[in-house]
């Protein structure tokens, strides 16, 4: 019992998670800069950041909506319970749960931050949903079809049967390297990294869906976004890239991974809308390839 | 507008990420595709041709300068050639090409700041940053030879205040500028994700980029051969050697694609320029005597500035001050192209589209002012500004 406290509450759950995330998505940023030449902020910069929004006065907007400062609570806490389900070194938090669960939060998390959006009434917010909507339709397709790969591959519903069986024969990623690569570019997506960035295109819609937010609420939105990389950097560690036993082969996948993230995040302009779909689409094709192979095993 | 439209709207500025400076377009949109567009302007009118009635010409200088700060250079040296030509005096070769020297590097770090702001336009942050690094080189260069980064205070009436000293020292960098350029116009034409966002985009074409008057590179992407350069050259243009050693530098197709091509291209122009007037600068003096007053006379000059052709037109009345100045600024002409090549794009491509006009507002505002409402337009007199002050 105490056990299984300490498992969700400090590793490898919430409190790992969150920092872990937070150290993630600080080296991200520092590497963007020096690949940008420039020095960028040191590693620790998302944790005050935060803290910082923490304690910054919160604004509503008059217009908004009822939800409005509901939102990014659930948004967090489903991406908080995404992470518990997902396996990290080997070991699950919440050991209740399977993929089916695990993608109905991973999907769910951006669902609340559009309608977020959707109930903040300003028109840059509601382009930026209705943006992030539109490209949840091309890249959910790809993240489910490359994922049910290793699922139909291994034949079970639990990620830590996959990332276990892959500890015992090898990367499933070298067997199914386009449902890989498909999935990689669905993380990117699901992140909203450049070239996927068009919800909260800065230059078009200021911040896209979160324009309205601050403070508390605006730190919950962010922190979902932070959390999602290390999320999404975990499970694409536990089912294509050989999964991970211990701690140190666990962080040394998942940097790799971040580290390939922020070149693409780097060279790439942003995608207009019309071209993530059909980028994606195309994307999905690949992803089905794999799917009928494994379908033939 | 009378006509009913669909959807929308979105106020993009006065205060918007996409603009560092203040102004305003009224974005209709449906869906993402943009419907209609209202350009509305002068939120950072300073009043400065009234300034510049109150102050003597020396003083002008100075505030012509303020104009821009991005081609603060071109103003005074646009402002010195007409006051010297209401004075009817010529100024000697060397500060010519020392104009001329100064004049081109402005040239170069504007359009690497374009490029720069092009990239992040399209969500390309490294670019922005690669451009703005390798325009730090030019504004090094400024920085030695004016020993200021953005106003470099060089021209006087009658030449130039300081002189190049050690001009060789430059070529070395701006070889490495012209092979940046090339990096640039590889990517340009190579990236995909690029040329995605940039061919077919906003496309000006040939009629009406004529119909509306546009001028500089805008209008020399739209494959209208017009360089004030060439057209009618002014300070180091009229050396023949000089001349022979660039062209205009033209694109056909009208799209952002073809805007930048035109800037990074001039790049490598601007350099060539540069090149041989560092190296073939005529010895002699650097200002001839100018008079405080001017008899009453009449003077235009024009001149081509970064974002195209800049004309300064005056009258003066014998004292030390001018009766009247009339700034009529590249960008001014260029931003009313925005309604035609905005309307039917997508939302998306609007930072792009407006980022590839290369607007540049603060010297955009002058006296006229367009009523929203009833779309009357009306010119300020002096009492308004008297007025104001009050």
């Amino acid at each position: 019992m105490i056990q299984e406290i300490f498992n969700i509450i400090v590793y490898p759950g919430l409190l790992f998670t969150v920092v872990l995330s937070l150290v993630y998505s600080g080296i991200l940023r520092k590497l963007a800069a020096r690949m940008q030449s420039r020095i960028g902020p040191p590693v620790w910069q998302p944790f005050l950041d935060i803290i910082k929004l923490f304690g910054k006065e919160e604004i509503t907007p008059e217009q908004a909506k009822p939800g409005f400062g509901f939102w990014p609570f659930v948004a967090f806490a489903s991406i908080l319970i995404a992470a518990l389900l997902t396996p990290v070194a080997g070991m699950v938090s919440l050991d209740s749960g399977n993929f089916i669960v695990l993608i109905y939060f991973l999907v769910f998390s951006p669902a609340c931050l559009y309608l977020a959006g959707l109930a903040s009434s300003n028109p840059y917010a509601v382009v930026g949903s209705i943006r992030g909507l539109v490209q949840m339709f091309s890249y959910e397709i790809i993240f489910v079809v490359s994922l049910v790969v290793p699922m139909l591959f291994v034949n079970s519903l639990e990620p830590l049967v996959i990332n276990n069986y892959q500890l015992g024969s090898g990367w499933i990623a070298s067997s199914f390297p386009l449902a890989a690569a498909a999935f990689l570019v669905a993380v990117l997506a699901k992140l909203e990294l450049p070239p996927f960035h068009t919800p909260e295109a800065h230059q078009e819609i200021v911040s896209g869906y979160y324009t309205e937010y601050s403070g508390f609420r605006l730190a919950l939105i962010e922190m979902t976004h932070i959390v999602k990389i290390f999320v999404l950097l975990s499970l694409a560690v536990a089912v294509f890239f050989g999964g991970s036993g211990d701690p140190l082969i666990f962080i040394i996948k998942t940097l790799a991974l971040l580290i390939l993230l922020s070149v693409i995040r780097v060279v790439l302009a942003r995608f207009r809308i019309d071209h993530v779909l059909k980028f994606c689409w195309i994307l999905g094709v690949i992803a089905l390839i794999d799917l009928i192979r494994v379908l033939m095993v | 507008m009378s006509r009913e439209v669909k959807g929308y709207t979105l106020p993009v500025g006065p205060q918007h990420p996409l603009y560092v400076e203040a102004e305003n377009l009224m974005v209709t949109v449906d869906g993402e595709t943009i419907t209609n567009v209202e350009v509305n302007i002068g939120y950072i009118h300073r009043g400065i041709e009234e300034l510049m009635q109150r102050r003597n010409y020396l003083q002008n200088i100075f505030l012509s300068e303020r104009i821009c700060g991005i081609c603060s250079g071109i103003h005074s040296v646009t402002y010195c050639q007409m006051v010297e030509n209401l004075l009817g005096i010529d100024i000697p070769d060397r500060a010519k090409f020392i104009r001329t020297i100064v004049l081109e590097l402005e040239r170069l770090h504007s359009h690497l700041l374009f490029l720069g702001i092009m990239g992040y336009e399209m969500g390309l942050d490294t670019l922005f940053m690669y451009a703005w690094k390798d325009r730090e080189h030019v504004m090094d260069m400024l920085e030695k030879i004016s020993g200021n980064r953005v106003n470099y205070a060089m021209p006087a009436i009658g030449g130039v205040r300081r002189d190049i000293k050690n001009p060789e020292s430059f070529i070395r960098k701006l070889e490495l500028l012209s092979k940046r350029s090339d990096y640039y116009l590889n990517l340009f034409k190579k990236d995909r994700v690029i040329r995605a966002r940039t061919r077919g985009v906003g496309v000006l074409t040939h009629k009406k980029a004529r119909e509306y008057g546009i001028v500089g590179p805008v209008a020399r992407a739209s494959g209208i051969v017009h360089d004030m350069r060439k057209n009618s050259p002014y300070a180091a243009y009229e050396f023949s050697g000089l001349q022979g050693r660039w062209r205009v530098v033209t694109e056909g197709y009208g799209d952002v694609q073809a805007r930048v091509l035109v800037k990074i291209r001039e790049l490598k122009e601007a350099v060539r320029i540069l090149k041989y007037a560092l190296l073939n600068m005529p010895k002699g003096q650097l200002k001839v005597a100018a008079p405080l007053a001017v008899k009453p006379a009449e003077a235009v000059s024009r001149t081509e500035a970064p974002r195209g052709e800049l004309i300064y037109y005056g009258i003066s009345n014998g004292s030390d001050t001018p009766e009247r100045i009339r700034i009529r600024t590249p960008s001014y002409t260029n931003i009313m192209c925005l309604k035609p090549i905005l309307e039917g794009q997508q939302l998306a491509d609007l930072p792009v589209i407006v980022g590839s006009i290369d607007p540049c507002f603060s010297c955009t505002d002058r006296v006229t002012l367009v009523e929203e409402r009833t779309g009357e337009q009306k010119t300020v007199d002096k009492n308004y500004f008297r007025r104001m002050r009050e």
